[in-house]
């Protein structure tokens, strides 16, 4: 007796098709309802890929890194840097750090080869180095254990800056010259590539560690011993066994090293692991805030929606009441109504996606940001939006299904 | 129950009502339209029913034709008590055996003739193919074959009102219920619309016709006459 689901989706659609220009007016807050739910999500999927790929650029997941606290206040007192004496100390305390990496960097001096000069950073490392930052030399080799012990006159050269000195030459077995410091050239790093994320041309071009690529390393005692005995030790990175453990070593180190200063803050101490988790609540905030603005956007596009049929209702009485005299039971009616709604929003909501699609190629090709849309992302736009129709359409059916017939008819 | 209108004929009944009252509330007035009808109208029957605007007997067409309820009394349309029937099952007795022809025509303006016409055969459930089939049979017979895709406002007011017919008539039904049917149109097209009511007749279906025009209700083999609420004569067949 009753009509089918079929049936109502062929009325609904006829109505649609007739009445062309205001369903088209109706679901314009659908789509863009959809189309900013999507581009949020695919954008922050992008940013959290991006911050995973330079952690695990940057050395991954299990590294530590003690920098000098910036939110110290200096006046009180103290000094943010190590002696080699705390650093052996330190490294006493942490047996089951996998690496141990304590660092200083000299400002950018020209190095010297023969009539060429280059300026780039020196940096006073462990062999660990390779370990903490994940990185290995290309040719050569890297400092060991005799040349920290020995304080040799060695020297690692980033890429850029052996490409700068040595063009296409072979720079090892090489003496360069920086602040008249005759060093022997031991080994090349692997050039370091991560693609650059919406900063533009504004660092190291497309390259967004680049810099790293223009250093050069030598012996830290070497460093401490001969070329600069004024510099201290301003930053240690280590590696734990794996992410998790990571954190207690973190607590640890931070522990060891508040002792060591006789309780002053100045030193942070992060673990990548925790700034990851960090991150991606930051990442999960932001994206409940943004997809809660769009939802809220969807709500008053079905309230718009809602508006627009129940004027339809009101307008097509007459059609109501003649469809009940020839038989519609109510819920005839209801379904009908009811499924229009459903198919503009849900029409809506392939639109949104589609146009989704067409502005997150724009932000990722303007903004030079990761985008990441997933089938998922799609189904939950989908429902979203035939969510709505289900939602505000109920109204308005619910309205035409209840008509009285005979006032019905009597409408004009 | 058979009842005899004279020694030769006997007739099915196909309406019956017993004490039918039906109240509006107006406000806080309360308005009775319908002060205990007592009607029969056997099948075959061309009945018209007469009287004066504000004489209940648009009430009494509405509870004939399933659209409105009667506060009491029963009414039994072909042998179902229907007044104690609930809303979806009244929408059956509607699609299945009522046709409506109304003043106003009251076509749905954006479907065409043929889509209007299968509107009750959609709601009983048909097939798309037995719709159309039917559908162009009964606009056939009542003569608009060439105006299948034709919409409602592409039509005169008599081919209109045929349409109405072709859409009443298409289930089949029990009674066929015109509220004053050639109100609207002139005089030529009015007589072809009661040419095709009175050829229904012929052909055995049951016609009822509410009007206040006698010329109309002089077309009837009976007319019964309400008044306040009330039936004054030819409330019993013959």
């Amino acid at each position: 007796m009753a009509i089918s689901l079929a049936e109502s989706l062929s009325v609904g659609l006829a109505d649609i098709l007739t009445r062309k220009v205001r369903s088209a007016v109706t679901v314009i807050g659908i789509i863009l309802g959809v189309m900013s739910i999507m581009v949020v999500l695919a954008i922050v999927n992008g940013m959290n890929k991006s911050t995973l790929e330079w952690m695990g650029e940057r050395g991954g997941l299990s590294k530590i890194e003690v920098h000098q606290n910036w939110a110290y206040d200096f006046s009180k007192g103290g000094d943010a840097s190590f002696d080699l004496r705390e650093i052996n100390y330190i490294r006493q305390q942490v047996p089951e750090a996998a690496a141990f990496n304590p660092q200083t960097q000299l400002n950018p001096r020209e190095m010297q080869y023969g009539e060429l000069g280059y300026t780039c950073s020196l940096l006073g490392v462990f062999p660990d180095m390779v370990k903490v930052e994940d990185w290995p030399v290309k040719t050569g080799r890297f400092i060991n254990q005799l040349d920290i012990d020995n304080h040799n006159n060695v020297v690692v050269l980033g890429s850029t800056t052996a490409t700068e000195l040595f063009s296409s030459r072979s720079p090892l077995g090489q003496y360069v010259t920086y602040t008249g410091n005759r060093l022997l050239v031991v080994g090349v790093m692997e050039p370091k590539f991560l693609q650059n994320q919406g900063g533009g041309e504004s660092f190291g071009g497309e390259n967004a560690l680049e810099y790293m690529n223009q250093r050069a390393f030598v012996p830290l005692s070497t460093l401490l011993s001969k070329i600069d005995p004024n510099q201290r030790i301003n930053s240690l990175s280590l590696q734990a066994a794996d992410p998790e453990s990571a954190k207690q070593l973190r607590r640890k180190v931070e522990d060891i090293v508040l002792d060591l200063k006789r309780g002053k803050r100045l030193f942070m101490v992060d673990s990548a692991q925790e700034q990851m988790e960090q991150m991606k609540r930051n990442s999960q905030i932001f994206s409940t805030i943004f997809v809660l603005i769009a939802v809220i956007s969807l709500l008053v596009g079905g309230i718009v929606i809602m508006n627009i049929m129940l004027a339809s209702v009101k307008e097509r009485t007459r059609e109501i009441g003649v469809r009940i005299a020839v038989g519609a039971r109510r819920r005839d009616v209801f379904l009908q109504f009811l499924v229009q709604t459903v198919l503009i929003t849900g029409l809506g909501g392939v639109l949104g996606i589609i146009l989704g699609y067409g502005v997150l190629g724009g932000v990722g090709k303007y903004l030079k940001l990761q985008v990441i849309a997933s089938a998922q992302m799609i189904w939950v736009a989908l429902l979203v939006s035939v969510g709505v129709g289900l939602l505000f359409g109920t109204l308005p059916a619910l309205r035409a299904s209840t008509l009285d017939p005979v006032e019905a008819l009597r409408e004009e | 129950m058979a009842l005899w209108i004279n020694e030769w004929k006997i007739m099915t009944e196909i309406i019956r009502t017993a004490n039918l009252v039906k109240d509006y509330s107006l406000g806080k007035v309360k308005v009775r339209a319908l002060n205990g009808v007592d009607l029969t109208i056997g099948e075959g029957e061309f009945v018209a029913i007469m009287g004066p605007s504000g004489s209940g007997k648009s009430t009494l067409m509405h509870i004939i034709g399933c659209l409105d309820t009667p506060t009491s009394g029963e009414y039994h349309l072909d042998g179902v008590l229907v007044s104690e029937m609930e809303k979806n099952q009244l929408a059956m007795v509607r699609n299945r055996k009522i046709g409506f022809v109304f003043q106003s025509f009251n076509l749905l303006p954006h479907l065409n003739v043929l889509k209007n016409v299968e509107l009750p055969l959609m709601y009983a459930g048909a097939g798309q193919k037995e719709r159309n089939l039917k559908a162009r049979q009964i606009i056939d017979s009542v003569g608009l074959s060439e105006r299948l895709r034709h919409k409602p406002a592409e039509l005169s007011g008599g081919q209109r009102q045929r349409v109405a017919i072709a859409r009443a008539i298409v289930n089949d039904p029990a009674i066929l219920l015109a509220d004053e049917p050639t109100g609207n149109l002139d005089s030529q097209a009015g007589g072809d619309i009661l040419e095709i009511f009175s050829r229904l007749h012929s052909e055995g279906n049951t016609v009822i016709i509410v009007t206040h025009d006698k010329a109309v209700a002089n077309r009837a083999g009976r007319i019964i006459r309400i008044m306040d609420g009330r039936i004054e004569n030819g409330d019993i067949a013959g």
